[in-house]
Protein backbone atom coordinates (compact mmCIF):
# COMPACT_ATOMS: atom_id res chain seq x y z
CA UNK A 1 0.00 0.00 0.00
CA UNK A 2 1.54 3.68 -0.90
CA UNK A 3 2.01 5.29 2.39
CA UNK A 4 3.24 8.84 2.54
CA UNK A 5 4.87 11.13 5.61
CA UNK A 6 3.01 14.35 5.81
CA UNK A 7 5.04 15.06 9.58
CA UNK A 8 8.69 14.24 10.83
CA UNK A 9 11.59 15.57 12.15
CA UNK A 10 14.83 15.91 10.61
CA UNK A 11 18.04 14.32 11.43
CA UNK A 12 20.88 16.10 13.10
CA UNK A 13 24.19 16.19 11.59
CA UNK A 14 26.21 14.18 13.37
CA UNK A 15 29.77 13.35 12.28
CA UNK A 16 29.96 15.75 9.10
CA UNK A 17 32.66 17.36 7.28
CA UNK A 18 35.79 17.82 10.28
CA UNK A 19 35.47 13.88 10.64
CA UNK A 20 35.73 13.50 7.21
CA UNK A 21 38.75 15.96 7.21
CA UNK A 22 40.33 14.18 10.07
CA UNK A 23 40.16 10.42 8.29
CA UNK A 24 41.82 11.86 5.68
CA UNK A 25 44.81 13.70 7.50
CA UNK A 26 45.46 10.82 9.55
CA UNK A 27 45.30 8.36 5.82
CA UNK A 28 47.44 10.96 4.38
CA UNK A 29 49.70 10.55 7.62
CA UNK A 30 49.62 6.81 8.01
CA UNK A 31 50.43 6.11 4.18
CA UNK A 32 53.39 8.63 4.04
CA UNK A 33 54.60 7.04 7.28
CA UNK A 34 54.35 3.23 5.56
CA UNK A 35 56.32 5.42 2.50
CA UNK A 36 59.00 6.95 4.71
CA UNK A 37 59.72 3.10 6.11
CA UNK A 38 60.58 1.66 3.02
CA UNK A 39 64.12 2.57 3.28
CA UNK A 40 64.76 1.69 7.15
CA UNK A 41 62.80 -1.02 7.64
CA UNK A 42 62.24 -3.02 4.55
CA UNK A 43 65.73 -1.69 3.13
CA UNK A 44 64.99 0.14 -0.81
CA UNK A 45 67.79 2.38 -1.46
CA UNK A 46 65.51 4.06 -4.18
CA UNK A 47 62.96 5.40 -1.77
CA UNK A 48 65.80 6.98 0.34
CA UNK A 49 64.35 10.36 -0.71
CA UNK A 50 60.96 10.14 0.53
CA UNK A 51 62.41 8.41 4.04
CA UNK A 52 62.90 12.46 5.50
CA UNK A 53 59.66 14.12 4.03
CA UNK A 54 57.72 11.23 4.70
CA UNK A 55 58.17 11.20 8.53
CA UNK A 56 58.03 14.37 8.73
CA UNK A 57 54.86 15.09 7.03
CA UNK A 58 53.57 12.35 8.82
CA UNK A 59 54.09 13.56 12.14
CA UNK A 60 53.05 16.95 11.10
CA UNK A 61 49.98 16.24 9.66
CA UNK A 62 48.97 13.87 12.54
CA UNK A 63 49.20 16.47 15.07
CA UNK A 64 47.10 18.60 12.54
CA UNK A 65 44.23 16.02 12.54
CA UNK A 66 43.17 16.07 16.36
CA UNK A 67 42.75 19.51 15.99
CA UNK A 68 39.99 18.75 13.42
CA UNK A 69 38.76 16.64 15.91
CA UNK A 70 38.62 19.53 18.92
CA UNK A 71 36.47 21.43 16.24
CA UNK A 72 33.76 18.99 15.92
CA UNK A 73 33.08 18.13 19.20
CA UNK A 74 30.75 20.69 21.48
CA UNK A 75 33.06 20.71 24.26
CA UNK A 76 37.16 20.41 23.93
CA UNK A 77 37.98 21.52 27.00
CA UNK A 78 36.67 18.87 28.30
CA UNK A 79 38.98 16.49 25.93
CA UNK A 80 40.59 15.74 29.03
CA UNK A 81 38.33 13.51 29.83
CA UNK A 82 38.97 10.61 27.26
CA UNK A 83 42.09 9.73 28.84
CA UNK A 84 40.56 9.59 32.37
CA UNK A 85 37.27 8.15 32.28
CA UNK A 86 38.25 5.24 29.68
CA UNK A 87 35.33 2.95 27.97
CA UNK A 88 37.00 -0.21 27.00
CA UNK A 89 34.30 -0.96 24.62
CA UNK A 90 34.42 2.72 22.71
CA UNK A 91 37.06 2.38 19.52
CA UNK A 92 36.71 6.70 20.27
CA UNK A 93 38.73 5.66 23.66
CA UNK A 94 41.32 3.65 21.87
CA UNK A 95 41.74 6.38 19.30
CA UNK A 96 42.78 8.43 22.34
CA UNK A 97 45.74 6.51 23.42
CA UNK A 98 46.72 5.64 19.32
CA UNK A 99 46.39 9.44 18.43
CA UNK A 100 48.67 10.16 21.71
CA UNK A 101 51.42 7.78 21.17
CA UNK A 102 51.95 7.20 17.06
CA UNK A 103 53.36 11.21 17.05
CA UNK A 104 55.78 10.63 19.71
CA UNK A 105 56.81 7.52 18.15
CA UNK A 106 57.00 9.60 14.45
CA UNK A 107 59.40 12.21 16.66
CA UNK A 108 61.60 9.71 17.72
CA UNK A 109 61.80 7.65 14.70
CA UNK A 110 62.47 11.10 12.49
CA UNK A 111 65.17 11.98 15.40
CA UNK A 112 67.25 8.51 14.46
CA UNK A 113 66.73 9.37 11.07
CA UNK A 114 68.09 12.54 11.24
CA UNK A 115 70.95 11.33 13.20
CA UNK A 116 71.85 8.68 10.19
CA UNK A 117 71.19 5.78 13.35
CA UNK A 118 69.91 3.56 10.93
CA UNK A 119 70.07 0.68 13.23
CA UNK A 120 67.68 2.55 15.81
CA UNK A 121 65.09 3.92 12.87
CA UNK A 122 65.19 0.45 11.78
CA UNK A 123 63.39 -0.89 15.57
CA UNK A 124 61.64 2.47 15.47
CA UNK A 125 60.06 1.76 12.18
CA UNK A 126 59.37 -1.45 13.23
CA UNK A 127 57.41 0.04 15.75
CA UNK A 128 55.76 2.86 14.15
CA UNK A 129 54.54 1.05 11.11
CA UNK A 130 51.52 -1.36 13.37
CA UNK A 131 50.99 2.12 15.13
CA UNK A 132 50.05 3.84 11.83
CA UNK A 133 48.02 1.02 10.87
CA UNK A 134 46.41 0.65 14.13
CA UNK A 135 46.17 4.62 13.95
CA UNK A 136 44.25 5.14 10.81
CA UNK A 137 42.50 1.36 11.05
CA UNK A 138 40.71 2.43 14.22
CA UNK A 139 38.92 5.40 12.22
CA UNK A 140 37.20 2.27 10.03
CA UNK A 141 36.32 0.47 13.83
CA UNK A 142 34.87 3.79 14.38
CA UNK A 143 32.36 3.90 11.33
CA UNK A 144 32.02 0.00 11.57
CA UNK A 145 30.48 -0.44 14.43
CA UNK A 146 27.88 1.98 14.28
CA UNK A 147 25.45 -0.73 13.04
CA UNK A 148 22.56 1.22 12.26
CA UNK A 149 24.15 3.16 9.15
CA UNK A 150 24.41 0.64 6.67
CA UNK A 151 26.97 2.65 4.52
CA UNK A 152 29.35 2.25 7.70
CA UNK A 153 28.29 -1.11 9.12
CA UNK A 154 30.64 -3.10 7.16
CA UNK A 155 33.75 -5.10 8.63
CA UNK A 156 36.02 -4.36 5.31
CA UNK A 157 35.62 -0.84 6.24
CA UNK A 158 38.62 -0.57 8.18
CA UNK A 159 40.69 -2.19 5.36
CA UNK A 160 38.82 0.17 2.59
CA UNK A 161 40.08 2.95 4.92
CA UNK A 162 44.10 1.40 4.92
CA UNK A 163 44.34 0.97 0.99
CA UNK A 164 42.84 4.23 0.59
CA UNK A 165 45.23 5.81 2.96
CA UNK A 166 47.96 3.96 1.11
CA UNK A 167 46.95 5.47 -2.14
CA UNK A 168 46.40 9.06 -0.78
CA UNK A 169 50.03 8.60 1.05
CA UNK A 170 52.03 7.89 -2.24
CA UNK A 171 50.18 10.93 -4.30
CA UNK A 172 51.27 12.84 -1.36
CA UNK A 173 54.75 10.96 -1.85
CA UNK A 174 54.65 12.09 -5.61
CA UNK A 175 54.24 15.52 -4.95
CA UNK A 176 56.83 15.71 -2.46
CA UNK A 177 59.18 13.73 -4.58
CA UNK A 178 58.59 16.31 -7.40
CA UNK A 179 59.00 19.75 -5.18
CA UNK A 180 61.95 18.13 -3.50
CA UNK A 181 63.50 18.17 -7.50
CA UNK A 182 62.58 21.13 -9.03
CA UNK A 183 63.09 23.60 -6.38
CA UNK A 184 65.65 21.39 -3.60
CA UNK A 185 67.70 19.62 -5.36
CA UNK A 186 71.28 20.61 -6.73
CA UNK A 187 70.62 20.50 -10.55
CA UNK A 188 66.42 20.92 -10.48
CA UNK A 189 65.49 17.86 -11.86
CA UNK A 190 62.23 15.68 -10.72
CA UNK A 191 64.00 12.31 -10.22
CA UNK A 192 61.61 10.71 -12.55
CA UNK A 193 62.87 7.02 -11.90
CA UNK A 194 61.10 7.58 -8.14
CA UNK A 195 58.28 9.48 -9.54
CA UNK A 196 57.60 6.73 -12.10
CA UNK A 197 58.08 3.89 -9.76
CA UNK A 198 55.30 5.33 -7.07
CA UNK A 199 52.66 5.55 -10.09
CA UNK A 200 53.65 2.29 -10.64
CA UNK A 201 52.65 0.65 -7.19
CA UNK A 202 49.82 3.22 -7.25
CA UNK A 203 48.23 0.96 -10.11
CA UNK A 204 48.31 -2.11 -8.32
CA UNK A 205 46.50 -0.49 -5.08
CA UNK A 206 44.04 1.52 -6.87
CA UNK A 207 43.16 -2.07 -8.61
CA UNK A 208 42.62 -3.82 -4.88
CA UNK A 209 41.03 -0.61 -3.58
CA UNK A 210 38.74 -0.78 -6.50
CA UNK A 211 38.22 -4.42 -6.26
CA UNK A 212 37.59 -3.66 -2.37
CA UNK A 213 34.62 -1.10 -3.09
CA UNK A 214 33.07 -3.62 -5.42
CA UNK A 215 32.98 -6.06 -3.12
CA UNK A 216 31.41 -3.56 -0.56
CA UNK A 217 28.87 -2.45 -2.73
CA UNK A 218 27.98 -5.60 -4.08
CA UNK A 219 27.75 -7.13 -0.66
CA UNK A 220 25.52 -4.52 0.36
CA UNK A 221 23.15 -4.37 -2.67
CA UNK A 222 22.80 -8.12 -2.24
CA UNK A 223 22.09 -8.23 1.41
CA UNK A 224 19.21 -6.74 3.58
CA UNK A 225 16.91 -3.66 3.04
CA UNK A 226 19.09 -0.88 4.63
CA UNK A 227 22.33 -2.31 2.28
CA UNK A 228 20.37 -1.94 -0.67
CA UNK A 229 18.87 1.51 0.29
CA UNK A 230 22.54 2.46 1.00
CA UNK A 231 23.69 1.06 -2.21
CA UNK A 232 20.92 2.97 -4.34
CA UNK A 233 21.80 6.03 -2.42
CA UNK A 234 25.51 5.98 -3.51
CA UNK A 235 25.14 4.95 -6.77
CA UNK A 236 22.29 5.92 -8.24
CA UNK A 237 20.84 8.59 -5.40
CA UNK A 238 21.81 11.69 -3.92
CA UNK A 239 25.51 10.81 -3.57
CA UNK A 240 25.80 9.37 -6.80
CA UNK A 241 28.00 11.75 -8.41
CA UNK A 242 30.25 12.20 -6.25
CA UNK A 243 30.72 8.37 -5.84
CA UNK A 244 30.67 7.36 -8.85
CA UNK A 245 32.25 9.96 -11.12
CA UNK A 246 34.63 11.77 -9.06
CA UNK A 247 35.37 9.45 -6.42
CA UNK A 248 35.64 6.11 -8.50
CA UNK A 249 36.05 7.74 -12.69
CA UNK A 250 37.97 10.59 -11.90
CA UNK A 251 39.68 9.89 -8.81
CA UNK A 252 40.69 6.72 -9.33
CA UNK A 253 40.13 4.58 -13.09
CA UNK A 254 41.54 8.05 -14.87
CA UNK A 255 44.87 7.58 -13.12
CA UNK A 256 45.09 4.00 -13.07
CA UNK A 257 45.10 4.38 -16.68
CA UNK A 258 47.26 6.72 -17.08
CA UNK A 259 49.77 5.29 -14.97
CA UNK A 260 49.44 2.29 -17.08
CA UNK A 261 49.90 4.21 -20.52
CA UNK A 262 54.08 4.04 -21.30
CA UNK A 263 53.54 6.74 -23.85
CA UNK A 264 52.44 8.92 -20.88
CA UNK A 265 55.44 9.54 -18.81
CA UNK A 266 55.68 12.62 -18.24
CA UNK A 267 56.37 14.22 -15.02
CA UNK A 268 53.73 17.01 -14.94
CA UNK A 269 50.93 14.53 -15.98
CA UNK A 270 52.38 12.38 -13.18
CA UNK A 271 52.29 14.80 -10.43
CA UNK A 272 48.93 16.23 -12.35
CA UNK A 273 47.07 12.77 -11.57
CA UNK A 274 48.62 12.55 -8.04
CA UNK A 275 46.70 16.00 -7.38
CA UNK A 276 43.67 14.24 -8.89
CA UNK A 277 43.99 11.05 -6.58
CA UNK A 278 44.70 13.09 -3.86
CA UNK A 279 41.28 15.03 -4.53
CA UNK A 280 39.65 11.71 -5.21
CA UNK A 281 40.71 9.86 -1.95
CA UNK A 282 39.20 13.27 0.20
CA UNK A 283 36.04 13.32 -1.87
CA UNK A 284 36.05 9.09 -0.85
CA UNK A 285 36.26 10.24 3.23
CA UNK A 286 33.47 12.89 2.48
CA UNK A 287 31.52 10.60 0.14
CA UNK A 288 31.82 7.42 3.29
CA UNK A 289 31.40 9.88 6.53
CA UNK A 290 28.62 12.11 5.12
CA UNK A 291 27.13 9.63 2.56
CA UNK A 292 26.18 7.50 5.08
CA UNK A 293 24.86 9.61 7.43
CA UNK A 294 22.73 11.00 5.10
CA UNK A 295 20.39 8.30 4.81
CA UNK A 296 17.23 8.39 7.63
CA UNK A 297 16.83 6.75 10.68
CA UNK A 298 13.47 7.71 11.25
CA UNK B 1 14.63 -5.45 50.26
CA UNK B 2 13.04 -3.49 47.59
CA UNK B 3 12.89 -5.10 43.95
CA UNK B 4 14.91 -3.55 41.25
CA UNK B 5 12.55 -1.25 39.28
CA UNK B 6 12.81 -1.38 34.84
CA UNK B 7 10.96 0.82 34.00
CA UNK B 8 8.87 1.38 30.32
CA UNK B 9 6.45 2.35 28.16
CA UNK B 10 3.74 1.25 26.21
CA UNK B 11 1.82 3.29 23.51
CA UNK B 12 -1.17 1.91 22.35
CA UNK B 13 -1.40 3.41 18.36
CA UNK B 14 -5.12 2.21 18.65
CA UNK B 15 -5.71 4.94 20.90
CA UNK B 16 -3.62 7.95 19.43
CA UNK B 17 -4.95 10.41 17.56
CA UNK B 18 -2.52 12.36 16.51
CA UNK B 19 -2.73 15.70 18.44
CA UNK B 20 0.70 16.25 19.51
CA UNK B 21 0.50 17.27 22.78
CA UNK B 22 3.16 14.63 23.88
CA UNK B 23 5.76 16.37 21.56
CA UNK B 24 4.52 19.85 22.65
CA UNK B 25 4.39 18.77 26.81
CA UNK B 26 7.87 17.08 26.08
CA UNK B 27 9.58 20.35 24.42
CA UNK B 28 8.10 22.81 27.13
CA UNK B 29 9.04 20.50 30.33
CA UNK B 30 12.20 19.77 29.36
CA UNK B 31 13.00 23.19 27.88
CA UNK B 32 14.28 21.51 24.30
CA UNK B 33 15.91 24.21 21.92
CA UNK B 34 14.22 25.42 19.17
CA UNK B 35 14.82 23.29 16.04
CA UNK B 36 15.45 20.21 18.10
CA UNK B 37 12.94 17.28 19.61
CA UNK B 38 13.38 14.75 22.62
CA UNK B 39 9.97 13.15 20.95
CA UNK B 40 7.70 13.46 18.40
CA UNK B 41 4.69 12.21 16.61
CA UNK B 42 5.35 10.90 13.08
CA UNK B 43 2.37 11.41 10.67
CA UNK B 44 1.74 9.77 7.37
CA UNK B 45 -1.17 8.59 5.09
CA UNK B 46 -1.82 5.70 4.02
CA UNK B 47 -3.60 4.17 0.68
CA UNK B 48 -4.61 5.48 -2.70
CA UNK B 49 -8.07 8.01 -2.70
CA UNK B 50 -11.29 6.73 -1.61
CA UNK B 51 -8.97 4.53 0.60
CA UNK B 52 -7.11 6.75 2.51
CA UNK B 53 -6.23 6.66 6.13
CA UNK B 54 -3.46 8.60 8.14
CA UNK B 55 -1.45 6.56 10.53
CA UNK B 56 0.69 8.17 13.48
CA UNK B 57 3.47 6.82 15.40
CA UNK B 58 5.04 8.60 18.42
CA UNK B 59 8.59 8.32 18.82
CA UNK B 60 10.83 8.53 21.79
CA UNK B 61 14.16 7.14 23.10
CA UNK B 62 13.68 3.09 23.71
CA UNK B 63 15.65 3.34 26.52
CA UNK B 64 17.39 0.10 25.24
CA UNK B 65 18.36 -2.91 27.23
CA UNK B 66 21.40 -3.20 24.98
CA UNK B 67 21.94 -0.06 24.23
CA UNK B 68 24.67 0.82 21.76
CA UNK B 69 25.16 4.57 22.25
CA UNK B 70 26.71 3.72 26.29
CA UNK B 71 28.78 0.76 24.29
CA UNK B 72 30.14 3.70 21.91
CA UNK B 73 30.71 6.31 24.42
CA UNK B 74 34.02 7.13 24.73
CA UNK B 75 34.08 8.82 28.09
CA UNK B 76 31.57 6.80 29.89
CA UNK B 77 28.92 9.84 29.77
CA UNK B 78 26.19 7.56 29.07
CA UNK B 79 24.90 5.58 31.23
CA UNK B 80 22.37 3.00 31.60
CA UNK B 81 21.28 3.56 35.33
CA UNK B 82 19.76 0.21 37.09
CA UNK B 83 16.18 1.06 36.11
CA UNK B 84 16.81 0.71 32.76
CA UNK B 85 16.75 4.95 31.95
CA UNK B 86 19.69 5.52 29.79
CA UNK B 87 20.86 9.32 31.15
CA UNK B 88 23.55 11.59 29.33
CA UNK B 89 26.19 12.46 32.57
CA UNK B 90 25.93 16.61 30.91
CA UNK B 91 29.10 17.05 33.15
CA UNK B 92 31.11 14.30 31.29
CA UNK B 93 29.54 14.91 27.98
CA UNK B 94 32.33 15.87 25.43
CA UNK B 95 30.11 16.40 22.70
CA UNK B 96 31.93 13.87 20.60
CA UNK B 97 28.29 13.01 18.79
CA UNK B 98 29.10 9.19 18.60
CA UNK B 99 26.55 8.38 20.37
CA UNK B 100 24.09 10.40 17.88
CA UNK B 101 25.84 8.18 15.23
CA UNK B 102 25.54 4.74 16.40
CA UNK B 103 21.98 4.99 17.53
CA UNK B 104 19.67 2.76 15.43
CA UNK B 105 16.88 5.20 16.32
CA UNK B 106 18.04 8.25 15.37
CA UNK B 107 16.50 9.73 18.92
CA UNK B 108 19.85 11.70 19.84
CA UNK B 109 20.56 15.42 19.94
CA UNK B 110 23.50 17.72 20.30
CA UNK B 111 21.87 21.25 21.82
CA UNK B 112 23.58 24.12 20.23
CA UNK B 113 23.37 25.90 23.23
CA UNK B 114 25.43 23.70 25.61
CA UNK B 115 27.38 21.73 22.90
CA UNK B 116 26.34 18.36 24.77
CA UNK B 117 24.42 15.54 23.95
CA UNK B 118 21.06 15.35 25.13
CA UNK B 119 17.70 12.70 25.03
CA UNK B 120 14.79 11.51 26.48
CA UNK B 121 14.94 10.15 30.20
CA UNK B 122 11.49 9.37 30.63
CA UNK B 123 11.56 12.70 32.31
CA UNK B 124 13.90 11.50 35.22
CA UNK B 125 13.41 14.34 37.28
CA UNK B 126 9.63 13.93 37.33
CA UNK B 127 9.92 9.70 38.13
CA UNK B 128 12.49 10.31 41.11
CA UNK B 129 9.61 11.92 42.54
CA UNK B 130 6.85 9.21 42.05
CA UNK B 131 5.45 11.06 38.77
CA UNK B 132 4.76 9.98 35.42
CA UNK B 133 6.33 11.42 32.22
CA UNK B 134 5.72 14.55 30.74
CA UNK B 135 4.16 12.87 27.55
CA UNK B 136 2.13 10.18 29.57
CA UNK B 137 0.24 12.54 31.80
CA UNK B 138 -0.51 15.17 29.03
CA UNK B 139 -1.81 12.54 26.42
CA UNK B 140 -5.85 13.01 26.66
CA UNK B 141 -6.74 9.47 25.40
CA UNK B 142 -4.40 7.17 27.65
CA UNK B 143 -2.35 5.90 24.85
CA UNK B 144 0.99 6.25 26.82
CA UNK B 145 1.08 3.88 29.96
CA UNK B 146 4.16 4.41 32.05
CA UNK B 147 5.69 2.17 34.53
CA UNK B 148 7.91 -0.46 36.47
CA UNK B 149 7.96 -3.70 34.15
CA UNK B 150 9.12 -5.77 37.15
CA UNK B 151 6.24 -5.06 39.15
CA UNK B 152 3.57 -7.73 38.00
CA UNK B 153 0.82 -5.61 39.65
CA UNK B 154 1.74 -2.32 37.73
CA UNK B 155 -0.82 -1.24 34.85
CA UNK B 156 1.48 -1.48 32.49
CA UNK B 157 2.90 -5.07 33.45
CA UNK B 158 -0.80 -6.04 33.30
CA UNK B 159 -1.74 -4.67 29.97
CA UNK B 160 1.27 -6.09 28.50
CA UNK B 161 0.03 -9.49 29.76
CA UNK B 162 -2.92 -8.35 27.95
CA UNK B 163 -2.11 -7.26 24.40
CA UNK B 164 0.82 -8.47 21.74
CA UNK B 165 2.92 -5.68 21.46
CA UNK B 166 5.82 -5.00 19.18
CA UNK B 167 9.04 -2.96 19.31
CA UNK B 168 11.02 -0.84 16.59
CA UNK B 169 14.32 -2.45 14.36
CA UNK B 170 14.06 -5.54 16.90
CA UNK B 171 16.33 -6.66 14.26
CA UNK B 172 18.97 -4.19 15.75
CA UNK B 173 19.34 -6.44 18.84
CA UNK B 174 19.18 -3.48 20.96
CA UNK B 175 15.97 -4.98 23.04
CA UNK B 176 14.07 -1.69 23.29
CA UNK B 177 11.41 -0.99 26.16
CA UNK B 178 9.11 0.62 24.45
CA UNK B 179 6.46 -1.06 23.22
CA UNK B 180 3.81 -0.27 20.71
CA UNK B 181 0.53 -2.11 20.13
CA UNK B 182 -0.89 -1.98 16.57
CA UNK B 183 1.85 -0.44 15.64
CA UNK B 184 2.26 0.21 11.72
CA UNK B 185 5.21 -1.68 9.99
CA UNK B 186 4.86 0.45 7.00
CA UNK B 187 5.08 3.72 8.37
CA UNK B 188 7.64 2.67 10.46
CA UNK B 189 10.01 1.22 7.82
CA UNK B 190 8.78 4.72 5.53
CA UNK B 191 11.95 6.83 6.37
CA UNK B 192 13.12 10.50 5.44
CA UNK B 193 11.37 13.73 5.09
CA UNK B 194 7.75 14.44 3.50
CA UNK B 195 7.87 15.56 0.11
Amino acid sequence: MDINLTYNVPMQETFGTYIAVYFYLTGLSAGSFILSSLRYVFGFEKFKPLAKPGVVLAAILLIMAPLALLIHSGHPMRAWHLFVFINPSSPLSWGSFLLTIYPIVCVIYAYFMFKENAKMAKIMGIIGIPSAIFVHGYTGVVLAVAKARAVWATPIMPLLFLVSAMISGIALMMIVCAIQGYFFSKDKKINSELLFTLGNMLIWIIIFDLFLVVCDMLTHYMGHKGGIEATIHMTTGFFGFTFLVVEVFIGKIIPMIVFAIPGLRKNWIYVLMAVIIMIGIFVMRYNVVVGGEHIPLV
Amino acid sequence: MKAIKRYGMIIDLTRCTGCHSCELACKLENKVPISIWRMWVKEGVKGNYPDIMRVYLPILCNQCDNPTCVTVCPVKASIKRDDGIVIVDPHRCIGCRYCMAACPYGMRHVNPLLGIVQKCDFCLHRVTEGEKPACVISCPNGAMIFGDLSDKQSEISRYLAKHRVTVLKEDTGNLPHVFYVNLDGELADKKGMPE
